[in-house]
């Protein structure tokens, strides 16, 4: 009895802390409001864990605090935005992006396929210098008078409605020349990462990296002539299909410039963790204002889905049943309207929780990731190549914060002050969980969810502790200052957070 | 007998400190060799070298034909050398199990060798499930060395597997490895001269970074002086 009351000492603190808060505050407010305090933290719960566990498994896998996970959150709410209501944009950008990548690809296979070996350290350094500055050269040859604003403008067009496609897009001829450009600036950024004094010994030939990179550069080409039918498709789509659609390619899409990130800033810098920092520090800069050079400043107001905006005279909805038939904005939860989309965001935080859960305890990758954040090194000398794990779990981390962020478009807008917002409140709560503690960044995002929920609330109606006659009134900024507050208190009594073990 | 292992005077260095300073060795196929000396000569150095944990700046390393030296970790452990670090290094949150598991470099690996394991190891077959770092010193000592038994590994490096165990495990232990030694090559590192004497057929005394002195087992244990002078101990 006593060894079980020590072995679980933190979880029955806190099952003691949250009954006190609930009797708290039913108490202090009716019902149906704390009902729907709750249902407003779990809503910022959810989306805070999407960031916090991306933050929290990379930390804890390879010491990397990624300062720029909040400017992925931003990037996927901007691409899911952008699929969303004006397609157009990124079918214009995304051939760009594959032309460079494939290339990349296709050349440093090729260097790796034939072994090819640099007969010294001087050569390769120079090979190196110069193929960065003809992929420099190339790549401003290949953007250069490229027209962003004739596209981005008709973002300010509703979803669905219709924009006039033609005339905003440069001619097939003139972007084909861009997408040469741009392939030649890849396979020179392949051929400066690729070259090496030594060539691997390990010469087991893998040929997807090889297709995938040719498959790229085909798909680019190949998009070209079919630009046009491809938005038609994608705005004839319902909004439900589009906003799944979004879904997706916001998620693979940060996914991606999360490995692209990982691959050519992280990976050179295993050695020096400090400038690791400051690179990451450095692209919350740079990545927020490629973001507003691409989006503009001002913010954007996404539309929620046809499945989650119905309105009549049977809304709001009397019960979550009924809603799965009348699709109503909002749901009454004891006779308070709760919108439904949050339903929706709070159901996708569970299903990402569980499904992460599953990777990590039944996968091999789960295994080689929860046996990693304890001793990297001797899962490397084990046989594992852990530097392709910590760029799969970057892109897995990465991804899972742009999915967040498509997630949280419809909720809370797509503007480029979004990504700070969460990354503050995403690191609080990592602290407060314990870094490199999965269990522990879900635990401690619904514990800043549930604060800044409540926070709010205390705002509103001030509190109202027995024997006083009046309430007190709040200042607004106390509901930014209780999550800190929470910090600190987890801090003084366990300094490691909730669940953590690192120091 | 031909070399399984040859190192030719590799400088290693931490940071900015100049760990080994040109050490040679080899180690004979189907042997055990020791490496002995006091602590900071550099024995566990030497076998971080070896698996590429602190690639050395300069020198060879020749294993199986091949040059290993300069390589990342995974690939140089991949060619069949088993590595049981110092301290064990057992992964604490995963079960037995997943210990042996996460070992495996083909899928299989670890069914081809769970009989050989539970014969050698009993224990592990009570706490299969158990996590690692529930069991006792000993028991993640034996999982230490199971761990580098289930892919076909040719070479173990063992660093200090008497570290911290009672007599009674060490014991255990050396009869392992002696076990071990029929198929395998063992490079040891070892305070324990009792229990070093008894497994080793050859030894390598280190001593500040440098090698001094190597030989037959046999006849260390004869030479009092030199033992005194390097080891520090008087047995």
């Amino acid at each position: 009895m006593v060894n079980f009351l020590r072995l679980n000492r933190n979880v029955l603190i806190a099952a003691f802390a949250i009954l006190l808060i609930f009797v708290w505050s039913f108490q202090q407010f009716e019902p149906q409001v704390t009902v729907s305090i709750l249902l407003s933290g779990l809503t910022l719960g959810a989306l805070y864990f999407l960031v916090t566990s991306g933050l929290s498994l990379i930390f804890g896998l390879m010491d990397v605090l990624n300062f720029a996970h909040g400017v992925l959150f931003m990037f996927g709410a901007y691409l899911g935005y952008t699929l969303y209501a004006n397609p157009r944009l990124l079918i214009n950008i995304l051939p760009f992006i594959c032309v460079i990548v494939g290339g990349a690809l296709v050349s440093s296979w090729v260097l790796q396929r034939w072994s090819v070996r640099v007969p010294s350290i001087q050569t390769a350094q120079t090979l190196v210098v110069g193929c960065w500055i003809g992929a420099g050269v190339l790549l401003f040859l290949g953007v250069r008078g490229f027209d962003l604003t004739a596209l981005s403008a008709g973002a300010a067009t509703a979803a669905g409605g219709a924009i006039a496609t033609q005339e905003a897009q440069e001619s097939i001829g003139s972007y084909v020349g861009r997408l040469i450009l741009l392939t030649a600036a890849g396979l020179a950024i392949g051929v400066a990462r690729g070259v090496r004094p030594l060539h691997s010994i390990n010469q087991q030939v893998r040929w997807r990296p090889l297709v995938f990179g040719v498959a790229m550069i085909l798909i680019a080409f190949a998009l070209l002539p079919f630009r046009t039918s491809v938005e038609q498709l994608i705005l004839g789509m319902s909004s439900n299909w589009r906003f799944v659609l979004a879904l997706v390619v916001g998620a693979i899409g940060g996914a991606a410039v999360g490995a692209l990130i990982e691959w050519s800033l992280i990976r050179p810098l295993y050695d020096r963790p400090i400038y690791q920092i400051l690179v990451t520090l450095g692209l919350v800069f740079v990545g927020t204002e490629l973001i507003k050079g691409v989006w503009g400043p001002a913010g954007y107001f996404m539309e929620t889905p046809a499945f989650f905006n119905q309105r009549g005279e049977n809304c709001p909805s009397p019960n979550l049943l009924a809603w799965f038939s009348d699709n109503c904005a909002s749901i009454d939860v004891l006779g308070r309207p709760f919108p439904s989309y949050r339903l929706f965001i709070i159901a996708l935080g569970i299903v990402i929780f569980i499904a992460i859960g599953l990777v990590l305890q039944r996968t091999r990758l789960g295994m080689i990731i929860r046996a990693g954040v304890q001793d990297g090194e001797m899962v490397q000398a084990l046989g594992v190549n852990v530097r392709q794990v910590f760029t799969l779990v970057f892109a897995l981390g990465t991804g899972l914060a742009a999915l967040g962020g498509v997630a949280a478009a419809p909720f809370i807008g797509v503007n480029p002050n979004i990504g700070q917002e969460f990354l503050l409140q995403a690191f609080i709560a990592v602290v407060i969980g314990g870094m490199g503690s999965y269990v522990g960044a879900a635990t401690g995002a619904l514990l800043v969810g549930m604060a800044r929920a409540f926070g709010d609330q205390i705002v509103l109606s001030g509190i109202q502790l027995p024997g006083m006659a009046e309430a007190i009134q709040m200042s607004p900024s106390i509901a930014r200052a209780s999550t800190v507050l929470i910090m600190a208190l987890v801090l003084l009594v366990r300094p490691t957070g909730l669940f953590g073990k690192k120091d | 007998m031909t070399n399984l292992l040859t190192i030719e005077s590799i400088h290693t260095f931490i940071g900015q400190f100049h760990i080994l300073e040109g050490i040679s060795l080899t180690v004979p196929q189907g042997s055990i060799t020791a490496l002995l000396g006091r602590n900071g000569a550099g024995k566990t150095t030497t076998l971080r070298s070896i698996i590429g944990l602190n690639a050395p700046r300069t020198g060879q390393i020749v294993f199986d034909g091949m040059t290993i030296q300069g390589r990342p970790a995974y690939e140089i452990a991949t060619l069949g050398i088993g590595y049981v670090p110092e301290h064990r290094a057992i992964f604490r949150d995963l079960t037995v199990e997943e210990n042996l598991k996460i070992a495996e470099r083909r899928k299989g690996d670890l069914d081809r060798k769970t009989d050989l394991i539970f014969e050698l190891f009993p224990d592990l077959k009570r706490f299969y499930r158990l996590d690692g770092g529930k069991l006792s010193g000993g028991q993640q000592q034996m999982l230490a060395i199971a761990r580098a038994l289930v892919p076909d590994n040719q070479l173990l490096l063992v660093d200090e597997p008497s570290e911290g165990l009672a007599p009674l495990i060490v014991e255990q232990i050396i009869t392992v490895l002696r076990q071990l030694s029929e198929h395998l090559t063992v490079l040891l590192v070892e305070q324990n001269f009792h229990m070093a004497a008894q497994l080793a057929d050859r030894y390598y005394i280190l001593d500040d970074g440098h090698s001094v002195h190597n030989g037959h087992m046999a006849d260390l244990v004869e030479d009092h002086a030199l033992i005194a002078r390097y080891l520090g101990t008087g047995s």
